[in-house]
C-alpha cells in the first residue's frame, strides 16, 4: 500500500459543481488514468480516497488536497502524467508525493483556511469598506445565525478568525482575505462571514454576486504554517 | 456568448446543469464549421443528459468535421425566471451561444407531457414558436423520438420531424442544410423544406394539408406539393454492428437518471405485446454481435471512468447471447472494479440465475412488468407470461436470497373487468405466501405499482377508448381496499395526467392551439406532478372549443382516417387490426424472431431483417 498526496485546483470552468461531484469527477479520472488504486472490502466496494476539506458549491480553489491509496508505489511523476490527461477541465495538479508511514488522515490534520472574496462594491468611498472592516476585526465576538432546514443555530464567528480580515481594493469591486480556523468542533463559511459583515457591520457590497476562491489549506500550529504536501 | 452571472448561478438549485465544461464535452470553433446543430430533450438536465439517443447523435454529429453539436435542455423553474428577469437567452452548454444562432435545433420528443416545455424553451431562445412564423435566419427545427410517429399536435411548431432512428438521417439532414447554406439559402425558408422532404423518414407537416369531416374525424391528410411524399415512412439501421455508437459519451458533474455506460445490445422488440409502442415502432429485432459489445464495453469504460454498465434494450435478457456475454464482461472488466447491472428482467427462472450473477453485491429488490394481474387479460396484451412463469420467477427469487419484489402493472387494458383488476391483489398475495412457503416465515416485501393504461398510435390498440378519469379512480380504490396488507406497498398513477398524455398522443393538429393556450397560461414540466396543472389544461381545451374526451376516450371504427395514417412504421393497419382482434379473443400471437412470422410488414416494407446472432450460431 501506497498513499499519494496530490495538490489539485477546482477552476472556475467547474465553480458550481458540489463537493460530492468533485469527488465523483476526480473518481473517474482515477479509473480513466488506470492507476492501481485500491478498493474497500466488502459488498459495495468504494475507492479509497479522501479529501482535507469539502468545498461548497460556488467555491474555486488553488489549493486542495486528495489522498489515492494505491495497490503498488508506481512512479510519482507517471502517475500524475496518466492522471494529468485524465482530468477535466477545472482540475489541475500542482503537487505530488507519496505519505511515507502511517500518515493520519488530511480531514484529522486541516486546521486552517484561506479565502478570498471579490465582491462588487456598493459604495463609492473604500472608506466606508475599511471602516466596517476595521469594526468586525476589533468586535470581540459576532454572533451569527445559520439558517438551514434543520432550524437555526447561533454561532459565534470571531473564535474561527484565525487573523484579522484584509482588504484590497478592485475596480467597482473589493477582495477580502480571511483564514478561517477548522476546528474539530466546526468551523464557519466564508459566506457567512460576508453575510455578518453585510447584515450587522453595514459593509456596502452586493453579496448575491460574491466569488468565493480558497488559496490554501494548511496545518497551522505555534510554530509554523505547511500545506499537506510540505509535509 | 452568454454571460452567466455568479448572482444568478448562486441562486438556483444544481448550478451546474448550465455551465458545461464536462469530460467528454466537445468545443468547436463554430468559424470552421459549415452547420451547428442544438441537441435538446425538453425537460431538465440530469433527464435530457440520460437520453441514449442524443449520446449517439452528439458522437456522430461531432465526428463530422463540417458540423458542431452541442446541448441545451430546459432550464428548471428557478433558472427560467432568474434568465427571463436578466433577458438572458435559451443557451448551449458547449459555446454558451445563443439557441437561436444556431442552423438546426434538434428536440428528443420522448414522452408528450414534454410538449410544454418545447414551447417554453423556444420561446426562452427568442425563436418565433409557429414554423409559419420563422424565416431563413431561424435554426431549423427538427422533432425526433417515439413521439414524432404522431407529433401532429406540435406539428405547428416543427419545422420537420424525424421518423424512427436517427444515425443516417442526421447526416442526411446535415449535408442538405448544407449545402442549402452554400448557395445562399436559395430559395429561403421553403427551398429548405422541400429539400429536407425528399429524405427518406422526414416529415414536413407544414407540406400537408389536413381537411376534416362534420363529425370532427379527420377526413384527410394530403401533401401541398410535389417534393412530399404521400406517406414518411420511418428510417431504421439494417445493422446496428455498422453503424457508430455513443462510445465516448458525456460524463456529467451531476448525479444524472442514468448515470452510467449504457451498452445498447440490440434494438427492437418482437414479442409482440399489444399496448406497447416501442415494440412496434423499433422493429425488427435487430442485435450487436457480441464481440463488438464487449469491445465497445471496454472502450466505454476507458473513455468515461464508469464504474457500472447497464445492459440496455427494451428486453435486454432477450439478447440471444446474454450469458456468454455477461461472463466475458465480468471477467474482462472485474480487474477495474466494474459492475454489470440489468435494467429489466423477463419474468423465468434465466433471469433469476443472470441477476444473481450479476448482482452479487447487494440484494436490492428485483422488479417484474407481470403488466395484468390475471391471465385472462395477460393473454389480451399478449404477453405471454404464465401463472406459473411468474410463481418460478419469483421462486427463484427468494430462494437465492432477495424478499423485495416490484411488480408494475397497468389498469384500463381493452376488455377488462373487476376481476381482471382484482387480478393484480391476489398475484401480490400469491408472492407473498410464496415467500412464507419457502422460507417458511414472513418477511417478503412486495412493491404494486399500476399505472394508467395509455393508449398509443402504432399498435394494436390505438383504436381503444381510454377508461375515464373516474373510472381508473374507481379501480384504484377497489385495488387500494384490497391491498391491505403491510407487507404490500400500492402506488398508483395519476388519473388525471394521463388523460392529458391519451389525447394528446392520438391528438390531430387542431390540438396546438390548447398546447399553446395552455404554455401561455403557465404550463410547463407537466409530466412533473409538483407541476402538472390540470386546471390550466382543462381551461385551456375549453378555450380552444376542443374536447379532449374526443381524442382520449372515444373508440374509434378500424375504417377511421386517423391522424398519422400517413406516418408509417412499417407495421401495416392490417396486422395491427388483425392483433387487436386477436386481443379480443384472447388469442396469442407468438415472437417471430423465434417462431415464424407474424406478418406485420416491416421487414419487406423497409428491407431489413432479424438479426439474431443466438440463432445463427
Amino acid at each position: 500500500m501506497a498513499k499519494l498526496r496530490l495538490e489539485i485546483t477546482k477552476g472556475e470552468e467547474i465553480r458550481y459543481i458540489s463537493h460530492l461531484d468533485y469527488a465523483s469527477a476526480m473518481e473517474r479520472a482515477i479509473i480513466r488514468a488506470k492507476l492501481p488504486v485500491a478498493y474497500s472490502e466488502g459488498f459495495n466496494p468504494h475507492m479509497k480516497i479522501s479529501f482535507a476539506s469539502a468545498l461548497a458549491v460556488g467555491v474555486t480553489s488553488q489549493a486542495e488536497y486528495i489522498d489515492i491509496e494505491c495497490k503498488e508505489e508506481i512512479d510519482v511523476n507517471q502517475a500524475v502524467e496518466h492522471l494529468k490527461a485524465s482530468l477535466p477541465v477545472g482540475i489541475r495538479i500542482k503537487g505530488a508525493a507519496y505519505m511515507q508511514g502511517n500518515v493520519p488522515a488530511l480531514m484529522a490534520i486541516v486546521n486552517l483556511a484561506a479565502y478570498e472574496i471579490t465582491v462588487p462594491l456598493l459604495a463609492e468611498d473604500i472608506g466606508i469598506i475599511e471602516d466596517s472592516i476595521r469594526w468586525f476585526n476589533g468586535a470581540e465576538a459576532v454572533l451569527y445565525t445559520r439558517e438551514s432546514p434543520k432550524g437555526k443555530k447561533e454561532i459565534e464567528i470571531k473564535q474561527y478568525m484565525a487573523k484579522p480580515i484584509t482588504l484590497t481594493a478592485l475596480e467597482k469591486a473589493v477582495r477580502l482575505i480571511l483564514e478561517i480556523r477548522i476546528t474539530p468542533t466546526g468551523s464557519i463559511k466564508p459566506g457567512e462571514v460576508l453575510g455578518a459583515l453585510v447584515a450587522m457591520f453595514d459593509l456596502p457590497v452586493d453579496i448575491d454576486n460574491l466569488l468565493i476562491h480558497r488559496t490554501g489549506l494548511y496545518i497551522s500550529n505555534a510554530n509554523r504554517q505547511v500545506s499537506p504536501v510540505e509535509l | 456568448m452568454i454571460t452567466l452571472d455568479p448572482a444568478m448561478l448562486n441562486r438556483v438549485v444544481k448550478p451546474a446543469r448550465y455551465t458545461g465544461n464536462e469530460w467528454n464535452s466537445i468545443k468547436k470553433d463554430h468559424d470552421t464549421v459549415s452547420v451547428t446543430v442544438a441537441l435538446s430533450l425538453p425537460d431538465v438536465y440530469e433527464v435530457g443528459m440520460s437520453n441514449l439517443g442524443l449520446k449517439i447523435l452528439y458522437q456522430i454529429l461531432n465526428n463530422r468535421e463540417d458540423t458542431a453539436a452541442e446541448r441545451v435542455y430546459a432550464p428548471w423553474v428557478d433558472m427560467e425566471a432568474e434568465m427571463r428577469e436578466r433577458n438572458i437567452p435559451l443557451y448551449t452548454l458547449e459555446s454558451l451561444k445563443p439557441v437561436r444562432e444556431f442552423d438546426i435545433v434538434g428536440f428528443s420528443l420522448q414522452y408528450e407531457m414534454s410538449y410544454s416545455n418545447v414551447l417554453n424553451m423556444l420561446d426562452l431562445a427568442g425563436i418565433p414558436l409557429f414554423t409559419a412564423e420563422r424565416d431563413e435566419h431561424m435554426p431549423i427545427i427538427i422533432g425526433g423520438g417515439p413521439c414524432t410517429f404522431n407529433a401532429e399536435p406540435v406539428a405547428d411548431f416543427f419545422d420537420c420531424l424525424v421518423l424512427g432512428e436517427g444515425e443516417e438521417v442526421m447526416e442526411d439532414i446535415i449535408a442538405a442544410v448544407s449545402s442549402w447554406k452554400k448557395t445562399g439559402k436559395v430559395n429561403g425558408r421553403s427551398g429548405i423544406l422541400k429539400s429536407l422532404a425528399q429524405i427518406g423518414g422526414v416529415y414536413v407537416p407544414s407540406l400537408y394539408d389536413v381537411t376534416y369531416h362534420e363529425n370532427g374525424m379527420v377526413a384527410e391528410v394530403l401533401p401541398n406539393c410535389p417534393e412530399a411524399p404521400l406517406v414518411v415512412t420511418k428510417r431504421v439501421v439494417k445493422d446496428l454492428n455498422k453503424v457508430e455508437y455513443a462510445t465516448r459519451p458525456i460524463v456529467p458533474f451531476l448525479d444524472i437518471v442514468h448515470d452510467r455506460i449504457m451498452l445498447e445490445l440490440f434494438r427492437g422488440c418482437t414479442r409482440g405485446c399489444r399496448f406497447c409502442q416501442a415494440g412496434v415502432l423499433y422493429r425488427p429485432v435487430r442485435e450487436r454481435r457480441p464481440e463488438l459489445l464487449l469491445k465497445m464495453a471496454k472502450e466505454m469504460v476507458d473513455s468515461t471512468g464508469y464504474n457500472e454498465i447497464s445492459l440496455t434494450s427494451l428486453s435486454s435478457a432477450d439478447y440471444s447471447c446474454l450469458p456468454d456475454l455477461v461472463d466475458s464482461l465480468m471477467g474482462e472488466l472485474k480487474e477495474q472494479g466494474v459492475s454489470v447491472s440489468l435494467p429489466s428482467l423477463r419474468i423465468d427462472s434465466f433471469s433469476i440465475d443472470l441477476a444473481q450473477k450479476v448482482q452479487q453485491v447487494r440484494k436490492s429488490g428485483l422488479t417484474f412488468a407481470p403488466e395484468a394481474g390475471s391471465q385472462r387479460m395477460r393473454d389480451v396484451i399478449n404477453k405471454g407470461v404464465t401463472q406459473k412463469n411468474l410463481e418460478d420467477a419469483v421462486s427463484a427469487a427468494f430462494q437465492a436470497g432477495w424478499s423485495t419484489v416490484k411488480l408494475y402493472f397497468m389498469m384500463g387494458l381493452p376488455t377488462e373487468t373487476d376481476e381482471d383488476v382484482l387480478g393484480i391483489a391476489d398475484l401480490a398475495y400469491k408472492v407473498l405466501d410464496l415467500y412464507k412457503e419457502i422460507k417458511g416465515r414472513r418477511g417478503a416485501k412486495v412493491t404494486v405499482s399500476v399505472s394508467c393504461f395509455v393508449p398509443k398510435p402504432h399498435t394494436p390498440f390505438q383504436w381503444f377508448g381510454q377508461d375515464l378519469a373516474n373510472e381508473f379512480e374507481r379501480k384504484q380504490q377497489l385495488l387500494k381496499a384490497r391491498l391491505r396488507d403491510r407487507s404490500i406497498t400500492f402506488n398508483w398513477h395519476d388519473a388525471r395526467t394521463s388523460f392529458l398524455e391519451g389525447a394528446f398522443a392520438r391528438g390531430d393538429r387542431r390540438l396546438g392551439q390548447v398546447l399553446l393556450k395552455a404554455w401561455q397560461n403557465g404550463a410547463r414540466f407537466d409530466g412533473w406532478s409538483e407541476y402538472f396543472k390540470y386546471d390550466v389544461w382543462m381551461d385551456a381545451f375549453k378555450t380552444c372549443e376542443i374536447d379532449p374526451y374526443f381524442y382520449a376516450t372515444r373508440h374509434r371504427d378500424f375504417d377511421e382516417v386517423m391522424p398519422w395514417d400517413h406516418l408509417s412504421s412499417g407495421a401495416s393497419k392490417q396486422f395491427l387490426q388483425r392483433e387487436y382482434e386477436q386481443a379480443v379473443t384472447e388469442e396469442l400471437t407468438c415472437d417471430c424472431r423465434r417462431e415464424h412470422c407474424s406478418a406485420c410488414g416491416v421487414c419487406p416494407g423497409l428491407g431489413v431483417e432479424v438479426l439474431d446472432w443466438g440463432s445463427r450460431a
